[in-house]
């Protein structure tokens, strides 16, 4: 059935809409950010980049935005490699306590974070532990490598098993299986799992209040400011963390797409 | 085809749990023969052609390659390959890629790969410039030949075949079904093929065997399989048949039910002889039974309505309904059809000759 005209135009401005609503927030911190002065008035009387500059110079930034990287690299790794081998646990093999493994693997991410962070934080107490930068990886991989072992899970459920046995059957060891086979197949999902790993970790709040201690990452750094002493630093600090999730994304697509070309070439 | 035995089964079972899916075979595969293993769904062929590559364990039995015992040696350390119903291409390599899979677990240099590799292709008709092809882009014909070529390029010493060519069209299906047997020829090497389908057995293989119910019912020549069946099982199995009960009842003599005998004494000298008072299954296939004119007679006779026709291509099928209740299948060439209509009274005979008798 074709749909009448006006009901498609009607539609393609609700998208619109729904797309600008969304995405209004974030132009609004862009503007801010780029206003000379120090409050948020429309229209904006004069633009300016001092703020970024500052941003740029500053010790502070720079030593968050270090620490938070730190962090989310760190979370990712670990993440990717407890995901894969979580994932083949979940999705590929037969054994005895799968089912249980797949219900409490699921439980971090059911728990409110705020929760989590407070559970984690007494518990490093509890055992002598002094929270720093490093008990915040742990938190994050907490509620992280669930989610990648989900995400590549769902990769791995849908591959046919009889792959590897091929594999095997034509001499394959475990190890070339896993190295020819297994891996290849399974890192689409496996590069999906890492980004999501690395913008949780990078943009999560919750957790990090709690754990890092006299470390502070970029979202705890920006609450603080707002709490205490906003300045348009603040906006632009946040303009500068968007724009790095995004490049982690398009560095993502490429590296994908790359990968993709260079399977092309050596065949 | 030489007798010598290549793959001895000796008394394999296999149990899971309280099922018991392969239950007690034993069976010689003999070199350079193409041997098929027919049976309904369930009736554990898949599981056996797994215990035979090496991808699950025998629970009881013994398997012997070359006089060499390997129940033991897991699948990668067998000189062994199978084809897979799904065929298992691996979708993240080109054609060329997957046809060299074996060859680079194994070590071989890249240009001896490539050689090899363009070989089969031309050996199976895969167009050269397909070497760089992905192989999600083949069709399922090209699919089936690059699985067969990568499979010989591991070089086995037996084939092994798990229905590989279930999953195609019927056309493209009997095409593949004879190019198999002729790669068969020019190969030499051992093939054993799994299938339900009993014209994809009768078409390729030297031998069939039989199998119900995790046990072989019957191991025979094909011919041999289709015109002398051992028992009820394997006659219903192997195609559309009529059957019928009968009683010996001395010198050469045979009493049936539902069907006028008139054999004549001549029931030893076509071995279809039953001792007194001896209970047996006649069967004839339907393309020995032959309408009759009135007047006309033959060894058996049956008379019947006709009740159905049916176009089968080349051949027309009928199915007729006999005095007591039954049903007889007919097929006659379609220039050797019935001249009359569904509804009439006919006359059915068939010759001593095309007549086999199961004892059980």
């Amino acid at each position: 059935m074709k749909t009448p005209r006006i009901l498609r135009v009607a539609l393609y401005v609700y998208g619109v809409l729904v797309i600008v609503w969304l995405y209004i927030p974030l132009v609004s911190v862009t503007f801010a950010s780029i206003s000379k002065a120090r409050y948020l008035t429309f229209p904006i009387k004069r633009y300016s980049t001092a703020w970024y500059a500052k941003a740029v110079e500053s010790d502070t930034v720079r030593d968050i935005v270090s620490t938070s990287l730190k962090v989310a690299i760190i979370v990712t790794i670990i993440s990717m490699i407890v995901g894969f081998f979580g994932a083949l646990a979940f999705a590929r093999y037969q054994w005895r306590y799968r089912r249980i493994f797949q219900k409490l693997i699921l439980l971090p991410i059911f728990f409110p974070q705020t929760v989590l962070g407070l559970a984690l934080l007494m518990w490093f107490n509890s055992v002598g532990i002094i929270p720093t930068w490093k008990t915040a990886v742990v938190a994050h991989l907490v509620w992280i490598s669930p989610i990648a072992t989900l995400i590549i899970a769902i990769r791995a459920y849908s591959f046919d098993h009889s792959l590897e046995e091929a594999a095997r059957d034509m001499g394959a060891s475990t190890w070339t299986v896993m190295r020819e086979i297994t891996l290849p197949l399974l890192m689409p999902g496996i590069v999906s799992a890492g980004l999501f790993a690395f913008l949780l970790s990078w943009g999560n709040f919750p957790l990090s209040l709690f754990t890092t201690g006299a470390d502070s990452t970029l979202p705890e750094w920006l609450y603080a400011k707002m709490v205490s002493g906003y300045s348009p630093l603040v906006p632009t600090v946040g303009v500068i963390s968007i724009l790095s999730s995004f490049c982690i994304v398009l560095i993502a697509v490429v590296v994908m797409w790359g990968m993709r070309l260079t399977r092309k070439a050596r065949s | 085809m030489s007798s010598e035995t290549i793959l001895r089964l000796d008394n394999i079972v296999k149990r899971f749990g309280d099922f018991t899916a392969v239950d007690g075979v034993s069976l010689d595969i003999y070199e350079g023969e193409f041997l098929t293993i027919v049976g309904p769904s369930g009736s554990g062929k898949s599981t056996l052609i797994r215990l035979l590559v090496g991808m699950d364990e025998l629970t009881e039995g013994s398997l012997w390659l070359r006089g060499e015992r390997i129940d033991q040696t897991p699948a990668n350390k067998r000189p062994t390959c199978m084809v897979f119903q799904s065929l298992a291409l691996f979708p993240h390599m080109s054609v060329g890629q997957n046809i060299e899979f074996p060859l680079k677990i194994r070590g071989e240099s890249a240009e001896d790969r490539r050689n090899r590799a363009l070989e089969l292709m031309a050996l199976l008709r895969l167009p050269e410039h397909y070497y760089t092809k992905g192989v999600t882009q083949c069709s399922g014909g090209e699919r089936q030949r690059i699985a067969l070529a990568r499979a010989l390029a591991f070089d086995p010493e037996i084939l092994f075949f798990d229905e590989p060519l279930s999953a195609l069209d019927f056309r493209l299906r009997k095409a593949l079904e004879k190019e198999l047997k002729d790669l068969h020829e020019r190969t030499g090497k051992t093939f054993v093929y799994i299938t339900h389908s009993l014209e994809e057995a009768m078409v390729m293989s030297d031998r069939i065997a039989i199998m119900n119910a995790g046990q072989f019912v019957q191991i025979a020549e094909s011919d041999d399989i289709y015109a002398r069946p051992n028992s009820r099982f394997v006659a219903e199995f192997m195609g559309e048949v009529n059957l019928f009960g009968v009683e010996g009842t001395g010198s050469g003599e045979l009493h049936g039910n539902g069907v006028e005998i008139h054999v004549n004494g001549r029931a030893d000298e076509f071995g279809i002889a039953l001792a007194p008072g001896k209970q047996g299954t006649l069967m004839v296939r339907p393309e020995f039974v032959k309408f009759l004119s009135s007047g006309e007679t033959s060894d058996f006779v049956v008379r019947g309505v006709l009740r159905a026709e049916y176009a089968l291509g080349s051949r027309i099928q009928y199915k007729v309904e006999s005095a007591d209740g039954s049903n007889l299948i007919v097929e006659n060439l379609r220039e050797d059809r019935y001249q009359g209509h569904v509804g009439d009274s006919v006359i059915l005979g068939w010759d001593i000759e095309s007549t086999h008798m199961i004892v059980e």
